[in-house]
């Protein structure tokens, strides 16, 4: 039997994307599985009683070095807020290539707690903040200044200590550039160095709270029990600025969606399935199903999603437990979850049918980057008919959408100035639209498809181009969709009904977030690494850990 | 110092604010990067362009064009980059002035790679050629502000660059590589069968 991949148009909705979850493609897994061989350790503990100062972690393969350089400060309860444009923040972060010496620390000090203020150099490669979780840290010291280990239900109801928000890496602020580094082999998966930071500063949260709990009372204090200390992720808070990345990055968005879609096909194309692998299979939907539990959530939104998810699971579990089939048993269950359930739930199977088969799916983790340079090129040898054509097959989803419909083109992208990210505005009713950003894909592959209908079809596009280079970056887009089909979102990013958040999810389920926990339409609450081994484990864990019940 | 990625995008963002199209403001980004990383003085260059008024410069539309006094480099470029695929264009074009000729190198540099081409720039004031290959360096790596009375010649032809003797004097050399198969070699060493009738 001939199984295809799943078509672009049936995955690229975004409705389907913003209900992808975590699974062994998602870059923090991919980093531990790439870095559990290498050694992990504290390389400088300089905090004062209260918990300020800096850590250092160095990781280290005997050959290259990667440092985590963490900074502690003091900040008033009224100067701490999880929104990217804060100025302060509990702790920094800088991953430093190699282990920064003494004047290194210095002037990172000095820069790194100013984060966007600050500026740093080619020798730092990632750059991101953190504030504690205020009502869970104090709890946490509390109890175990006092001898006793925390309240975990309250700690799992929130799932991590400290949340970070931005993680800056690839040249900003000063950062190296990604060419620095992107031929390292242990960096070949996409998003490494920002995984590796986070990882580390997930530690540095638990060193902190037992560094201030022992000096709250140094005869009683214990330390947080590991067992604990693993079920605890980082938190993240995520706004609109990580939502044009997925868009501005197609070729890069093709190879994360593709490698996802070459591992359910080959899943799918099992002719006979062990019973063994449909036992993990069962036993990991059965822990799973507890761990939903802890994903509390405010947002009207991601409950109705999480109850339909709930709902669905169940339909899917009483199918399962009953359905004998002796072959393609897989593609069986995919098919009857894709009739049967929403988005949410059918996604959510997929990334668990993939945990069966790491032969299969980990190999995969290292196709997930490319050289978006080679994208860049426009070939203007061919025809305005050829790429008439390849709209009307790719893009055929947009032609019939009215853009002379306010609806359609209600919301307008734009740079904020003083926010310094992106956000998004009514056309109709807010300043600043003349100053739009090029994510109106939709509407402008539209404009573009009319502007070429009306030229000579037999010319080709460098005719078209000295007409008109208004939609030059468009036409980009449209030659690398020819190549890449999963590099564009199919649809309207600007219309009233859009629901940015989706886009953010479908981001963060790559990164290995769990818990989505949207407060608007427009940012989200999420946790990484929650479940992960610790790190003086690492070099024992077999990445079985994100499908584990937690205690 | 600035990274590639903030060099990239400030320039991007600031073709964009003096009018130019995304697309063709994502090209400035790109070429300035090129330079910068190569050692030119790329933002310089580009931010004398901007002095002058993006706007007002005089843009290549078509090589035969009666005014090409006040050359943009920006348009330029990206106009041998979009039709230097069209053998029409292979042949000596002359151009009055251009600003800032620097910021066209990424360009001709980039459209001699995808169609193999190789461009020969002649001015009294600087010569180059830009190749298919990677490397490319010109004297100081100091290129005018502004070039008059120039010519552009686009060929898809390599040159020979070197003599007959130095030719000979090598591939002789090389020779010295191979094994001198005797009657029994030729039989038993080729992978192929003895005969082509089968």
């Amino acid at each position: 039997m001939q199984i295809d991949l799943r078509k672009p148009e049936l995955v690229m909705k975004l409705d389907r994307l913003g209900s992808f979850h975590q699974s062994k493609l998602s870059f923090l897994r991919s980093f531990i599985r790439e870095f559990k061989n290498w050694e992990f350790k504290t390389n400088e503990f300089n905090l004062d009683n209260r918990g300020f100062g800096h850590i250092v972690y160095v990781v280290n393969n005997g050959q290259k070095q990667y440092s985590l350089i963490c900074f502690s400060n003091h900040i008033e309860d009224s100067e701490r807020s999880d929104r990217v444009i804060a100025t302060k923040w509990d702790a920094s972060f800088v991953l430093f290539d190699g282990v920064p010496a003494k004047e290194d620390i210095e002037r990172l000090k000095a820069n790194v707690p100013l984060q966007e203020q600050g500026r740093v150099s080619e020798k730092e490669l990632c750059l991101s903040r953190a504030n504690k979780s205020v009502r869970v840290f104090e709890h946490v010291v509390d109890k175990l200044s006092k001898g006793i280990q925390p309240d975990t239900k309250l700690l799992y109801s929130v799932g991590y200590l400290y949340r970070t928000t931005a993680v800056y890496g690839s040249g900003k602020f000063g950062l190296a550039d990604r060419i620095k580094i992107q031929d390292r082999e242990e960096l070949k998966g996409p998003f490494r160095l920002e995984m590796m930071l986070v990882y580390l500063a997930r530690q540095f949260t638990f060193d902190v709270v037992n560094h201030v709990a022992h000096f709250r009372s140094p005869s009683k204090a214990i330390k947080l029990s590991e067992d604990i200390a693993r079920n605890l992720g980082i938190g993240n808070s995520t706004g609109l600025g990580m939502a044009p990345f997925i868009v501005n990055h197609p070729a890069l968005l093709n190879q994360w969606i593709i490698a996802k879609e070459k591992a359910l096909k080959a899943i799918r194309s099992i002719l006979s399935v062990s019973q063994k692998d449909k036992d993990i299979f069962e036993s990991y939907l059965s822990a799973i199903q507890e761990n939903i539990k802890y994903w509390n959530t405010e947002s009207d939104y991601q409950k109705k999603k999480n109850k339909q998810l709930l709902k669905d699971l169940d339909s899917f579990q009483n199918f399962y437990s009953t359905y004998t089939s002796k072959n393609y048993f897989w593609n069986s269950i995919y098919e009857w979850t894709e009739a049967n359930t929403q988005s949410e739930c059918c996604e959510f199977i997929v990334s668990l049918m993939m945990e069966v088969y790491p032969d299969i799916v980990e190999p995969l983790s290292y196709e997930m980057s490319i050289n978006e340079d080679k994208y860049f090129d426009i070939d203007t040898s061919k025809t305005i008919d050829e790429v008439c054509k390849l709209i009307e097959n790719q893009y055929t989803w947009l032609l019939n959408i009215d853009f002379d419909n306010k609806e359609n083109i209600f919301n307008f992208w734009y740079y904020s100035k003083n926010k310094q990210e992106p956000r998004m505005s009514d056309r109709f009713s807010e300043e600043g639209s003349e100053l739009e950003l090029p994510l109106a894909i939709a509407r402008d592959i539209s404009a573009l498809y009319g502007d070429l209908k009306s030229c000579d079809l037999k010319r080709d596009l460098g005719y078209y181009l000295l007409k008109s280079q208004e939609y030059r970056h468009i036409l980009r887009r449209v030659l690398v969709c020819e190549k890449l089909p999963y590099s564009e979102i199919q649809d309207n990013t600007i219309s009233k009904t859009l629901i940015p958040v989706d886009m953010i999810r479908l981001k963060l389920s790559f990164f290995g977030a769990t818990r989505f926990d949207p407060r608007s339409d427009r940012w989200v609450r999420i946790t990484m690494y929650q479940g992960a081994p610790l790190m003086k484990e690492i070099s024992t864990s077999n990445d079985t850990w994100s499908y584990k019940k937690i205690a | 110092m600035h990274s590639l990625y903030e060099i990239e995008t400030t320039i991007k963002r600031s073709s964009r604010a003096k009018g130019l199209s995304w697309g063709v403001s994502e090209e400035a980004g790109k070429a300035v990067r090129v330079l910068e990383q190569s050692k030119f003085q790329g933002l310089e260059s580009f931010k004398r362009l901007i002095d002058l008024g993006l706007t007002k410069l005089n843009r290549l539309l078509d090589v035969g064009q009666s005014d090409t006094s006040n050359l943009c480099p920006i348009h330029f470029g990206i106009f041998f980059l979009d039709q230097s695929h069209n053998k029409d264009l292979h042949r000596i074009h002359k151009f009055k002035n251009i600003n800032e000729p620097l910021l066209i190198l990424p360009f001709l540099s980039k459209s001699a790679k995808n169609n193999l081409l190789y461009f020969d720039f002649k001015s009294s004031d600087l010569n180059f050629t830009i190749s298919p290959g990677d490397i490319f360096f010109i004297d100081k790596n100091v290129v005018p502000n502004n070039l008059s009375d120039f010519s552009l010649t686009i060929s898809s032809q390599r040159k020979s660059l070197y003599d007959q003797s130095s030719w000979d004097y090598l591939y002789k050399l090389s020779l010295e590589t191979f094994v001198e198969e005797t009657e029994e070699k030729k039989i038993s060493g080729a992978g192929a069968g003895l005969t082509d009738n089968d």
